[in-house]
């Protein structure tokens, strides 16, 4: 009996030790349930919220080849077969290119909620700038959202949480419309007229992004309306029209953050990356993506070769037109000229080589950080005043609204680049509009979603079907993920 | 009743009529004729006895003459002797072969090999002296069942994957090393071999003791130490070797990739790049440029003996060993020493101390992967010479291909591991058949690296270029961790029938850390040299510094009871309970139970004295063990994703903060039911030895990190991730057989042989909230080509089937459209199987086209001794799994395997290797045409070796001396064309496929062992 009462206390001794040993915290770090207790947490996360559109390189880039641009290029035509794809329009549900996009937009949405969730906790001098930006952000990743897959689903109120993908709907357009709207208006309360800081988001900007939504939707007045206060402010002109600047540095590193940028997407060649996390990187992939195959020679730098222009976009300038050599370059004569030797990649008479570029973003000479094709510095125009110009005429027109101030608005694009006036109105000036957008725009990513809007995709872009093309399906994924709660767009 | 009475009575009677007296005698080693101390003599059926004394002998007083004494001895067979009329009893003890030799570690405890009721590997100093081997892991590579080690690759210092019993997780699925009970956490690289006793694998449910830490198996490392009463003893150990490939994989000559390059740009309708032939000749051979032939070198001091009351051992080693790839580029040493001290401090109390210190040195190519130096020996040009380092104006090779040799020169790196380990043990034997152990063991190491990217063109568009500034990043990682064990063991022997063993105990277990690392570019005069932190100019964006710190523990109870009956009735069970920082909040609490239970046949009355057989053990257990290795604190929302974005007039970068991997707040360990029914047999006077084992194990709540979400959470953003998730299960099934032979076929020669093989059926029998999880990596911007996926092997190859090629525009036409996969085909073009049939080729017709895991491994060593020479040799197999060819980059201009030369040209040439084309194909997607047969049998080791005659070495006051040649990885059979069947990542979801594998080099060493 002593022998196990002395076993018995050892072993009692030597479970002396309770659970609370393994209840620690990690060491040097925060977690979300802590969070937003400071001005400085709100900071933190909105610049966390920023950081997501250096991932909307691939709507630009994508949106571009979908249209009657451009050609995909690559390496070959099996080179990021997505993007191929889209460019034969007959992309599938299957496409990790289009779920890429899906993913980056929400990702950059989800980040936003993450703030608006959490926007009653603690009150601060310059929270409604903060909360103004992050609203404008919101609205931003819905609106690319719903260009590109018709109805999503939205949750005003924050973050989605897990399993509300088996119950939350895809809500119809004119909803998410109405959300994007309501943010927007908001923002506009909350936001200041000028930038905080080179490269936020500031009144206008939130106007303009407005301004264009209700143009989406067809709603020419109230879009007119929100054009025009930014072209009435004042606070932007055509780049080149005014003292030293010289239009041909609009896409150069000069002219970035300048006075035609309404809305502008940041990026920096400082940082590495590779090709594991593409979204990570906070350079513009889209451009060296873009640049020509095994490039030596003066001003640019080599890339990948995608996002081809096609003889037919080249050939829609006219020869006087200072923007055909902005916009494209001609590969040929530039060697012919320089000297610089190139390689060619993709070699398909539908997706590949054309003997053109996307000069607006193409690789430049700098000292970005390896992997150098990832890291590139061009900051992306998102909106730039020439956009709300056009943008702006078209609302005018199209709403019977004043083809006379369209008509001025529409010369002064024309004239920057170096074109004469024209005296049209009325159906005759859209068509001016609609050809002018192309031009003015050409490589931005904006030309297939302005055929969609105006109905006339189907006569552009070759194997484009009507409705079905209309929209990108919905990634496979996400219909099984959602097990039955989001159908597939109509045709895929 | 009337038992009862009769035996009162008989005892009553017993002692009035029976005499009682005081007997001696000796108790000796019946082989060696030493006496031996502490022997235990009873009478039997009573509690009368005593110990021999250091001269062996006894005395035992009140001894009736009609008794008779039992006399036991550890490691010896127990006797009964009679008492007759004599007072001296002389008594020799025959060695018990079976438990001298195998004194099994099993956790918390030994048990002897004999009454082992679970499943177990044992590798021990013999096996592991016959293979020399550079890696300890390398000891159990074909030598154990069950057990499949691979090397991570033949580059310097590569560490090995071992996974026993298959794969049943896709986490890390390496086992659990505990190194004199503690667990170890250094890798089995950074051990010297030579200073390992025995390697003891727990395959089966007995590893439960080890609760969730033990479902991948538990290695358990027991290290030379001293003997007690052994005179000091010298051992020196060295080889030195050289080392080469063992394989160059065919490739195309200079003229003969002219002549491809130019037929694959006429098929396309395009200019010949190539219009000179004249001169090519065989061009530039770049795998004889980058292939070397590379030293190796080793030596081992150790000092171990002992007195009455302490024993020591100490010990030194070296290894240098240089790569067969970049030489000194690739570059690994191991500086080793360990100290070991025992000491019995008062009869119930003893101390034990065991240090193990160990510095390794190491530099490393790029050697696994796109842009590894063999993939860009194997894709380079010919027709370009070695000294070409920009290749700019070379033939446009795409953006990743490089010159290796410049790549070599280019590459700087240097990472130092110091690692201090050690135990401290002492056990208390406070009362009879009690005892309380307490050991702490502890793990501290320093890692250390430094980079450096100097500027350098490769030639436009490279991806490795650095065009502007070099880089120079330094890193620090500290890591520590400590053991404390406090157990508590009751053993006692109940009517000479039933053993009990009970043990309770505890486990506290912590490790804590923290990394530092920094960068900066501007680095002087772009050298080596230069490059620190110090020296280096750049600032503000060009400066970086990072860090992170963790902290995990884990604690535990566990008790253990093993009951044997008759000792061969035997049982055993046991619990443990496990609490973790890595559980989630609502599953922080873990029970793991096993039983084991055996039966000695031979040891049955029953059973018939025959010569044939000597032992049968049939044994079987059951139990419930766990993985906790599923990463830290995954249910906790850390705000961990990355969140810059530059601002203000500059551009510079802004952090901010941003939600990183989504959280789980259920988290929990991976829980392994595993089943195992075995049977052990000795025949022929314990000549041959046969193990049969049956296994299966069900493994669920499998973690599944990053499980595949919707997109709307948020966690495709920089730094994000989708959470960790227990959604699935997996079974591993399959036998496994050991043989081992060991007989003097005369007193000259001597012959050991061994044989042993393994089957696996590894299948996935569910995954929820996902139908599949993919992983691995095929060419560039290709889809995932291996999946987990229920129903099939983990890891499985997914892609396309192809059904020969296209011999005419007729068989294209008769064939759906393959322009889904990229373009139409055309004749000379793959025909891939419309497996679906839906009369569509599209991604809907990939299937299993294969898997990475064996349907069986065998292991094969064979020894003679003949005089004073001896030979070994080991040789193991795979047979049944498959790899993909991974390291022949699409790109137009490449250079290509031999194998292209049969090409299709036309109707009729070939119904394997498509035509070569620079127009759009779909030839390259990833489709059975990339995977290969990776069966291989490789003689992993030959040896022979000379041992000096005893009078002849006296002189020089040795009294062993041993030379010895040997060969590793002599020669491996296979079809496989890569360079080495064994490549292999060895994750499990992605193992398999092979980027250009640094091949295990083949190492030609003598040496020399030494004892005096």
């Amino acid at each position: 009996m002593k022998k196990i009462a002395v076993f018995l206390i050892c072993t009692t001794l030597s479970i002396s030790c309770s659970d609370d040993f393994v209840d620690v915290t990690p060491p040097y770090s925060i977690n979300s349930e802590t969070f937003f207790n400071s001005e400085e947490d709100f900071q933190n996360a909105l610049i966390g919220s920023y950081d997501v559109l250096q991932a909307t390189y691939v709507n630009v880039i994508m949106g571009e080849i979908a249209s009657d641009n451009v050609n995909a290029g690559g390496e070959s035509p099996t080179d990021v077969i997505g993007w191929q794809q889209v460019d034969r329009m007959i992309h599938t549900p299957v496409n990790s290119n289009i779920r890429d996009l899906w993913n980056f937009n929400f990702a950059g949405l989800q980040r936003a909620a993450f703030i608006i969730e959490n926007k009653d906790n603690i009150e601060f001098e310059g929270k409604d700038q903060i909360i103004g930006e992050v609203l404008f952000l919101r609205a931003y990743f819905n609106f690319e959202l719903v260009k590109w897959f018709g109805p999503i689903p939205i949750k005003p109120d924050g973050k989605f949480e897990l399993g509300e993908e088996v119950t939350t709907p895809r809500s119809p357009v004119e909803e998410v419309y109405a959300y994007i709207e309501s943010d927007l208006i908001q923002a506009i309360e909350n936001l200041a007229i000028n930038s905080v800081e080179i490269g936020r988001v500031n009144q206008m900007a939130a106007r303009a992004l407005l301004g264009k939504v209700y143009l989406y939707q067809e709603k020419f007045d109230l879009a007119a309306d929100q054009l025009n206060t930014v072209i009435n402010s004042g606070n932007y002109h055509l780049y080149g029209t005014q003292g030293d600047e010289n239009y041909a540095d609009l896409f150069e590193f000069i002219a970035e953050n300048g006075p035609e940028s309404v809305f502008e997407i940041q990026y920096t060649g400082v940082e590495g990356a590779g090709f594991g996390c593409l979204q990570c990187s906070e350079g513009n992939v889209m451009v060296g993506f873009s640049g020509v195959r095994g490039y030596t020679g003066p001003v640019y730098e080599s890339g990948f070769g995608f996002c081809l222009p096609r003889q037919e976009a080249y050939d829609a300038y006219t020869s006087n037109d200072l923007r055909r050599d902005v916009s494209i370059l001609d590969i040929e004569d530039w060697a012919a000229e320089t000297n610089a030797t190139y390689n060619i990649g993709n070699q398909d008479p539908v997706t590949g080589h054309t003997g053109y570029y996307n000069r607006k973003y193409i690789p430049r000479n700098n000292d970005n950080q390896p992997d150098p094709n990832l890291t590139q510095p061009n900051n992306y125009r998102a909106i730039r005043y020439a956009d709300v110009l056009l943008m702006a005429a078209e609302s005018l027109n199209r709403g019977n609204i004043n083809d006379n101030l369209a008509r001025t608005y529409v010369n002064q694009v024309r004239n920057r680049a170096g074109l004469s006036d024209v005296q049209d109105s009325g159906s005759q000036l859209l068509d001016i509009i609609y050809n002018e957008r192309r031009l003015e725009l050409m490589g931005e990513g904006h030309r297939f979603f302005d055929l969609v809007r105006t109905g006339r995709a189907q006569q552009f872009i070759d194997g484009f079907t009507a409705p079905k093309n209309n929209l990108f399906p919905i990634p496979e994924e996400e219909i099984q993920f959602s097990q039955g709660n989001w159908t597939q767009n109509p045709g895929y | 009743m009337s038992k009862f009475y009769l035996i009162l009575i008989f005892c009553f009677f017993g002692l009035f009529v029976s005499a009682q007296k005081s007997i001696t005698g000796t108790v000796t080693d019946a082989v060696s004729q030493e006496p031996l101390l502490g022997a235990t003599i009873v009478v039997e059926n009573t509690t009368n006895g005593t110990t021999t004394d250091f001269d062996g002998k006894f005395t035992l007083n009140n001894v009736p003459d009609t008794a008779a004494i039992v006399v036991s001895y550890v490691g010896y067979k127990s006797t009964t002797i009679p008492i007759g009329l004599a007072t001296n009893y002389p008594i020799a003890l025959e060695p018990d072969v079976e438990s001298l030799e195998d004194i099994v570690v099993i956790g918390y405890g030994r048990e002897s090999r004999r009454n082992i009721t679970g499943a177990i590997s044992k590798v021990d100093s013999e096996s592991i002296e016959r293979l020399e081997p550079q890696n300890a892991a390398q000891a159990l590579q074909g030598t154990a069942s069950g057990i499949n080690v691979t090397q991570q690759g033949g580059s310097p210092g590569s560490e090995s994957n071992i996974r026993i019993r298959g794969i049943a997780t896709n986490l890390d699925a390496s086992p659990l090393i505990i190194l004199d009970g503690f667990e170890y956490r250094g890798g089995l690289n950074s051990i010297n071999p030579q200073d390992i006793e025995s390697i003891t694998v727990l395959k089966d449910a007995q590893a439960a003791i080890y609760g969730s830490t033990g479902s991948n198996g538990v290695i358990l490392i027991t290290t030379k130490s001293g003997k007690r009463n052994q005179e000091t003893e010298f051992n020196y150990q060295t080889y030195v070797g050289v080392q080469q490939t063992s394989r160059k994989i065919p490739l195309l000559n200079a003229t003969e990739y002219a002549l491809l390059l130019n037929e694959s740009y006429t098929n396309a309708g395009q200019v010949s790049p190539i219009d000179n032939f004249s001169g090519l000749g065989k061009g530039t051979d770049w795998q004889n440029e980058v292939f070397d032939t590379a030293p190796i070198m080793n030596h081992n001091l150790s000092i171990r003996g002992g007195s009455e009351n302490i024993s020591y051992s100490i010990s030194g080693s070296l290894l240098d060993q240089e790569g067969i790839v970049g030489s000194e580029k690739s570059e690994f040493s191991r500086k080793t020493a360990s100290l070991s001290l025992d000491a019995s401090i008062t009869e119930i109390f003893s101390i034990n101390t065991k240090l193990f210190y160990a510095a390794s040195k190491n530099k490393s190519l790029n050697d696994f992967g796109l842009g590894s130096v063999l993939f860009n020996a194997l894709n380079m040009a010919p027709t370009i010479g070695p000294e070409v380092d920009n290749l700019t104006n070379e033939i446009d090779l795409g953006n990743e291909v490089v010159n290796p040799l410049t790549q070599i020169r280019n590459t700087f790196n240097d990472s130092k591991t110091n690692r201090l380990s050690g135990t401290f043990q002492s056990k208390l034997e406070y009362a009879k058949n009690l005892d309380l152990q307490g050991r702490i063991g502890f793990n501290t190491a320093l890692t250390q690296n430094r980079d450096f990217f100097p500027v350098f063109d490769y030639g436009t568009g490279k991806v490795f270029n650095r065009l502007e500034d070099n880089l120079v990043s330094l890193g620090k990682i500290n890591d520590n961790d400590y053991t404390f064990d406090l157990f508590n063991t009751y053993q006692n022997n109940f009517n000479d029938r039933h053993n009990l063993t009970l043990m309770l105990g505890m486990t506290v277990f912590q490790t804590k850390g923290e990394g530092l690392f920094g960068s900066a570019t501007g680095v002087p005069s772009n050298l080596y040299t230069f490059a620190d932190l110090s020296l280096a100019t750049g600032s503000g964006d060009n400066r970086n510094a990072n860090s992170y710190a963790y902290d995990v523990r884990r604690l535990s109870y566990f008790g253990r009871v093993q009951y044997s009956l008759d000792n061969r009735y035997l049982f055993s069970a046991m619990l443990r309970r496990d609490a973790s920082t890595r559980f989630g909040p609502n599953n922080r609490v873990g029970y793991f139970p096993s039983v084991t239970a055996g039966w000695i046949v031979s040891d049955e009355n029953f059973f018939p004295e025959n010569n044939f057989i000597d032992f049968i053990k049939i044994r079987a257990s059951y139990g419930i063990i766990g993985n906790d290795r599923i990463g830290d604190f995954r249910y906790l929302s850390l705000l961990t994703g990355e969140a810059t974005y530059p601002s203000g007039v500059d551009g510079s970068l802004i952090n901010g903060v941003a939600i990183g991997p989504l959280s789980n707040p259920n988290i929990k360990w991976e829980e392994a039911k595993k089943l195992d029914v075995g049977v052990d047999f000795r025949l022929f006077k314990n000549k041959l030895n046969f193990v049969f084992d049956y296994y299966l194990n069900d493994t669920k709540d499998l973690l599944v990190s990053n499980i595949p979400i919707s997109g709307i959470f948020g966690t495709y953003a920089p730094g994000g991730s989708g959470p960790t998730i227990n959604a699935g299960s997996v079974r591993n099934q399959g036998i496994e057989i050991e043989f081992s032979y060991n007989d003097n076929l005369s007193e000259n020669l001597k012959i050991n042989a061994g044989f042993n093989l393994s089957t696996i059926q590894n299948t996935v029998t569910e995954i929820n909230g996902t139908d599949f999880i993919e992983g691995g990596q095929f060419g560039v911007g290709q889809p995932a080509p291996s999946r987990m996926e229920v129903g099939k092997p983990i890891g499985y190859f997914y892609g396309y089937q192809t059904n020969g090629i296209f011999q005419n525009i007729a068989e294209v036409n008769a064939h759906p459209s393959q322009i889904l996969l990229g373009a139409e085909a055309q004749p000379g073009d793959i025909r891939y199987v419309d497996a679906n049939g839906d009369g569509v080729i599209d991604s809907n017709d990939r299937v299993n086209i294969g898997d990475p895991i064996p349907d069986f491994t065998f292991g094969i060593n064979l020894g003679f001794s003949y005089k004073n020479f001896d030979f070994n040799t080991y040789a193991f197999a795979s047979v049944g799994n498959d790899i993909v060819r991974n390291y022949e980059r699409a790109q137009d201009n490449v250079n290509k395997l031999n194998y292209r030369l049969d090409r299709w040209t036309g109707e009729g040439t070939s119904n394997s290797v498509p035509r070569v084309t620079t127009a759009p194909s779909a030839n390259n997607i990833f489709s059975d045409f990339f995977v290969e047969d990776g069966s291989f049998l490789r003689i992993q080791t030959v040896s022979l070796g000379y041992n000096f005659q005893e009078n002849i070495i006296s002189k020089i006051k040795l009294k062993k001396l041993r030379v010895y040649a040997k060969v590793d990885n002599l020669y491996t059979f296979t079809e496989y064309s890569g360079f080495d069947p064994t490549a292999s990542t060895g994750a499990p979801i992605g193992a398999g496929i092979d980027f250009g594998f640094y091949p295990i080099p083949r190492i030609y060493s003598f040496g020399v062992n030494a004892q005096f």
